[in-house]
């Protein structure tokens, strides 16, 4: 075993986002950034795209996370893997416990009550049908236990609850088997996942069919905040879009729910934050190799559930690719605030808000251009509605290596959560052993040789540079 | 050290190729037990010679100890996958498929599925052979390579037997696919993992099953990036192979129309599917076999 740590040397360091020269990145105290992938896989040369993460609300030292990682022996088990820390995030272990042929085509999952239960949504392959899963204890090995399945659904996005009697199970999705074009959804199970209600979110006319990314969150007080694209139009590759959120005051238990915000405009439920928004849908590299369409976030204050934030992606058309706009709604959804963030060129927004009410904002920008352009990964932080921020940058590396295995090339999206005075994430990244890639500090765990450069595998050889899914540990700011 | 490519296997597999000699057990027919080398092999991601150091114990601290749980000294890699650093010399925690199997001080050839990756790695029994020195480390190496070697031309000729139709031909157009409306591919559906399905026309120039030289067949294929279509084969014009086609049974619109007239809709959508144009040779000496 052979672990670096890279101290933060940020001189070299000189942004470029458009033609504005940025300062270095600050270093931030108390920062950990580690490569998930474990010494014992250091020959793997994959593209470990789309990280997702989940908590043990019990032990801050218990958390799973996942990426697009194959099971190292293959497909042949039928199993995938999720990664597995017992250390609070400094070290990671796989685990071939999803019943998939080597890897899933989508995957995001939580955690529930005591013992660590953990529910997984996956589209399973080969098929992709929707499989939802669960764990008696995600330490265990033993394989995921399937709770149900169907299929022609996309993107599942898993957010859980702890009640009294059994854990909730949220699970955002798009499914194409819904009535009438309006396929945003969200499956709920309010017994632990043994059974799941389908519940349709989307109360308009739509094009056929809403935007994939569909994201519950989840208050203490069982408050659920849902949101989703409303798509009203396409044109060749472009999509008009509503940005629209629902909520439900009662955990969603009820025989219709989600109905409990309404838009003034219309009286129907689903409070419409932006309209007519433009959404350029690229299933090709489009962004520093990346595809668009997709980025969408939601999160609420789990103490206070009338403070939700909102993020997604479109396109302005100011000669941007894509936009990322950041809201705050501080009386339950029913108004909201103009853009707090407006981030060009990035992706994969997502949200947290800690307990002291700080909102975290991670998301993925490429800044400069051509061959010098640079996928950067920042979590900024703030307290009082972005009037002021803390920034800090987890990874800036080239966009354009390595190249590309398939798309996702970094990820549809990532993951940030926070657990008492942390935000806790995942993002996808070149794994390139530079320091410099890393403002501040990175620990790998499989072979490296920075001094060089230089990724090696089991017997010291060169591996090639390939993207990694990386854990990331920021303080809340007090 | 060699990569290559496995028969339904991940992405990188790579098979040790190093013949160092050492004294080690020889495997004897009935240690096998119940399955032949061939099925230990098939069913095994990660193969090793050893040497038991403990049982009852584990050499990682991600895995619980137990009486199924033994650590074993690994004195030669046969095989592993491409990504795992694994060598002589590591210690490897075995979860055994039987209690009480192995003793302290017990050789044996391990066949395995990687099972957990951490600061180690720990691994599933499939099955051991017990054995008893001396023997060169080249000839077991020999045995599992042979053995691999068997289970591929097995794999093969069991998808062989799953294809409706064999050819070696050439590629003579590529187009987008019609698939009939009421397909759900053809849905009006926008989805990141849309397969963005294609044709191409095949020339048929050897019909080794279910069909004749000169005929033409249609073969849909994904052309996304997606990830739920990574490894999927792709058609270019020009390109030469042999084949192995199969009813379309994945858009949901079996038939498609050629020179006017509706036939069947084939697909290959696994990396066997597609072989070198060579391997025709091959694939007729397999059909011919029990």
């Amino acid at each position: 075993m052979r672990t670096r740590v890279i101290a933060a040397t940020v001189a070299l360091y000189a942004a470029c986002d458009g033609a504005t020269r940025q300062p270095p990145p600050a270093k931030v105290a108390g920062v950990r950034v580690v490569d998930v992938i474990p010494v014992s896989l250091s020959g793997e040369t994959w593209q470990d795209a789309e990280p997702f993460l989940a908590l043990y609300a019990s032990n801050a030292q218990l958390m799973a996370a996942s990426a697009f990682t194959p099971n190292p022996g293959g497909s042949a088990s039928g199993t995938a893997p999720i990664f597995v820390s017992s250390d609070g995030g400094d070290t990671w272990t796989l685990r071939n416990t999803l019943p998939s042929e080597g890897m899933t085509a989508d995957i995001t999952h939580a955690v529930g009550a005591t013992p660590p239960v953990l529910y997984s949504g996956i589209l399973k392959v080969p098929g992709v049908p929707l499989n939802e899963l669960k764990a008696g204890d995600f330490l265990s090995p033993a394989t995921m236990t399937l709770q149900a399945s169907r299929a022609d659904v996309d993107q599942p996005f898993v957010r859980t609850a702890q009640a009294a009697s059994a854990d909730r199970v949220y699970v955002g999705l798009n499914d194409f088997d819904a009535p009438d074009g309006r396929t945003a959804t969200v499956d709920v199970s309010l017994d632990g996942g043994a059974t799941y209600k389908s519940r349709r979110i989307e109360t308009r006319a739509t094009v056929g069919q809403n935007g994939p990314s569909i994201r519950p969150a989840v208050a203490q007080d069982r408050t659920v905040y849902v949101a989703y694209f409303g798509w009203r139009a396409t044109a060749g590759s472009t999509v008009t879009s509503d940005i629209a959120v629902v909520r439900d005051d009662s955990g969603a238990g009820g025989a219709t729910p989600f109905r409990d915000l309404l838009d003034p405009s219309d009286h129907l439920p689903g409070r419409l934050v932006a309209t007519r928004v433009t959404i350029p849908w690229s299933n090709a590299p489009t962004l520093g190799q990346e595809r668009i369409g997709s980025t969408l976030a939601i999160a609420v204050n789990p103490l206070h559930s009338d403070t939700v934030y909102l993020a997604w992606a479109d396109r302005v058309g100011t000669g941007d690719i894509y936009t990322v706009h950041l809201r705050r709604s501080g009386d339950r959804g029913a108004t909201w605030t103009g853009d707090l963030r407006t981030v060009t060129n990035a992706t994969n927004a997502s949200l947290a808000v800690s307990a002291n009410g700080t909102v975290g904002f991670l998301y993925q920008q490429v800044t400069g251009s051509d061959s010098s352009s640079r996928w950067v990964t920042r979590l900024e932080q703030s307290r009082d509605g972005f009037t002021t921020h803390q920034d800090a940058v987890l990874a800036t590396v080239p966009t354009n290596a390595p190249p590309l295995q398939f798309l996702p090339y970094i990820g549809d999206y990532n993951g940030l959560l926070t657990r008492g005075d942390r935000f806790l994430g995942v993002f996808s990244a070149s794994n390139a052993p530079d320091s410099t890639n890393f403002p501040q500090g990175v620990v790998y765990h499989r072979r490296v040789d920075f001094a060089t450069h230089r990724l090696l595998d089991g017997s010291g050889a060169t591996v090639a540079v390939s993207i990694d899914p990386f854990f990331f540990s920021v303080p809340v700011l007090p | 050290m060699t990569t290559e490519g496995r028969s339904g296997g991940g992405p990188m597999y790579t098979r040790s190729a190093m013949f160092l000699a050492v004294l080690l057990a020889l495997p004897g027919a009935a240690a096998l037990g119940q399955m032949s080398r061939a099925t230990l092999v098939k069913q095994s991601d990660i193969i090793f010679i050893g040497t038991v150091t403990q049982v009852g114990a584990v050499a990682v601290p991600e895995v619980p100890a137990s009486d199924r749980t033994v650590v074993v000294h690994v004195d030669q890699v046969l095989e592993k996958p491409a990504a795992v650093a694994l060598g002589a010399g590591d210690s490897v925690t075995v979860q055994t498929a039987q209690p009480g199997s192995l003793k302290p001080g017990s050789q044996a050839t391990f066949y395995t599925t990687g099972w957990i990756f951490g600061q180690g790695v720990a691994v599933r029994e499939v099955g051991h052979e017990p054995g008893r020195s001396p023997v060169v480390v080249a000839d077991q190496q020999a045995a599992v390579a042979r053995a691999r070697l068997e289970m591929n031309d097995a794999d093969l000729k069991a998808h062989i037997q799953k294809a409706a139709m064999v050819v070696a031909g050439r590629v003579e157009q590529v187009r987008p696919a019609e698939l009939a409306g009421g397909a759900p591919a053809h849905r009006t559906r926008i989805s990141e993992h849309d397969a963005q399905w294609q044709e191409a026309i095949i020339q048929v120039q050897d019909g080794i099953k279910g069909a004749q030289a000169g005929e033409q067949v249609v073969v849909r294929f994904p052309t996304s990036l997606d990830v739920a279509w990574v490894g999927t084969p792709r058609f270019t014009v020009g390109q030469e192979g042999t084949f192995l086609l199969h009813k379309d049974s994945t858009t949901g619109s079996p038939e498609t129309v050629i020179a006017g007239r509706s036939v069947p809709a084939y697909t290959a959508l696994h990396k066997s599917d597609v072989l070198p144009k060579q391997d025709a040779l091959r694939i007729r000496v397999l059909m011919r076999k029990p």
